[in-house]
């Protein structure tokens, strides 16, 4: 092996070592920091208890396909009920949510799974989770980027500077990625499309509003 | 007890009297003429073509929530659920087979190792067709008010059960056939499916069942 090849495969070594160990670096790689223009962000979406968002779900995991409709409501000051029922209504699973208790209601024995059930957790937790307390804060010409510390990962919230409106969560731990929940929104009081992309598992939830009469 | 609380009691009363007047149990004459007529017109259904609105209530939730479509039913066993507000969904159950168009995609599934799915599918289509009188799978109680008849089901399989605890099927007086499905569930939230515009044994084309 010429001398030349074994420097290039060292270098390309080291350099997949480095974007692997900087990629959560990488979800602001574009951006400069800084300071912090707000302690707390705010995520409004599903924080009216007065409003019953009600979704059409969209399920993938793996190879199979999860259709059916997906409810969610503020019950009290801390919590979010989550119900997702088939569309013919038969509820598949009911659960409460806050930032420190979870409880089930019901669940079907085919989703009574606890690597299922603790993925949703995470992830229902981060989607209706109110107040990011801000550590790091990013910019560029066009948007916002509020950094919250949650445990062991990293929450980036992106938010753009004409309107104002958070189109992205993304969670990341120092090394990858984990999930990106973004949102599409046309008035700031609920998001009209979300879609919730997994990166360590194939796992991709998309809510659409549901326009009721 | 003031003049006040009298009045309520009072009101309470003649409400709880007008709700038992309202549903009354049959007698053992009436339930046999019953069945014997419901029987009797779902023999004759070949086909069932309908529009229905489907009501999920949830207690926690400020209003139910509304969807609708159309129904079509086909002798023996071939059934369609259209959605059409506020989603476009359907879902086809023929031949222990299940097609779905979701928004033009779309899945096939089989039924066929789902048990509790076969015993809901057969539930769904008894429900419509209102020929569901089986002592063997249900316990199944009868009342009448002054326009409807109507049958509570309780499931007897454990396993139905836990999903549903009882059904009620409302029924035309003139015609026997169900105009309401209710499928209430262990927590007592429900879902209500009104039927309405119904054809019965207009020509159905196989195709509307290909989904």
């Amino acid at each position: 092996m010429q001398k030349s090849t074994i420097l290039f495969l060292i270098t390309s070594f080291i350099s997949t070592l480095f974007l692997v160990s900087c990629s959560s670096v990488n979800l602001v790689q574009d951006y400069k920091t800084v300071p912090i223009d707000k302690p707390v962000f705010q995520n409004t979406y599903f924080a009216n208890p007065e409003i019953d968002y009600v979704y059409k779900a969209n399920i993938s995991v793996y190879d199979n396909e999860l259709t059916g409709i997906f409810i969610a409501k503020k019950i009290n000051e801390t919590t979010h009920r989550v119900v997702f029922t088939t569309e013919f209504g038969n509820k598949l699973l009911d659960f409460e949510i806050s930032e420190t208790d979870f409880k089930i209601n019901s669940i079907v024995e085919e989703l009574n799974r606890k690597i299922l059930i603790n993925t949703l957790k995470n992830d229902f937790r981060l989607l209706l989770k109110n107040d990011f307390l801000v550590t790091e804060q990013y910019e560029n010409t066009a948007n916002r980027v509020y950094k919250n510390q949650d445990g062991k990962n990293d929450n980036y919230l992106f938010s753009s500077k004409t309107d104002n409106k958070l189109y992205k969560i993304a969670q990341a731990s120092k090394t990858k990625e984990k999930i990106n929940i973004s949102f599409t929104s046309e008035n700031n009081i609920f998001a009209d499309k979300i879609i919730m992309q997994h990166y360590n598992l194939q796992l991709r939830i998309e809510l659409n509003y549901f326009k009721q009469n | 007890m003031k003049i006040s609380n009298y009045v309520l009691v009072f009101l309470l009363t003649i409400n709880s009297l007008f709700v038992v007047a309202q549903e009354q149990k049959m007698s053992e004459s009436e339930i046999t003429s019953f069945k014997q007529s419901v029987n009797a017109v779902a023999k004759k259904i070949t086909t069932i073509t309908t529009d229905f609105v489907q009501y999920k209530h949830m207690d926690f939730l400020s209003k139910d929530i509304e969807t609708s479509g159309k129904m079509y039913f086909k002798e023996p066993n071939s059934l369609k659920w259209q959605y059409k507000k506020p989603y476009n969904y359907s879902i086809v159950f023929k031949n222990g087979k299940i097609l779905i168009d979701d928004e033009g995609k779309k899945s096939t599934h089989d039924t066929g190792n789902s048990k509790i799915f076969g015993k809901i599918n057969k539930l769904i289509v008894g429900s419509v067709s209102g020929n569901m009188f089986d002592d063997k799978e249900f316990t199944i109680s009868f009342f009448k008010t002054k326009s409807n008849n109507i049958t509570h089901l309780i499931p007897k399989d454990a396993a139905l059960k836990k999903y549903i605890k009882q059904i009620e099927l409302t029924f035309d007086n003139d015609d026997f056939t169900v105009i309401q499905v209710k499928l209430i569930e262990s927590s007592d939230d429900y879902t209500r499916i009104v039927l309405k515009n119904k054809t019965l044994n207009a020509k159905i084309d196989d195709s509307i069942f290909n989904n």
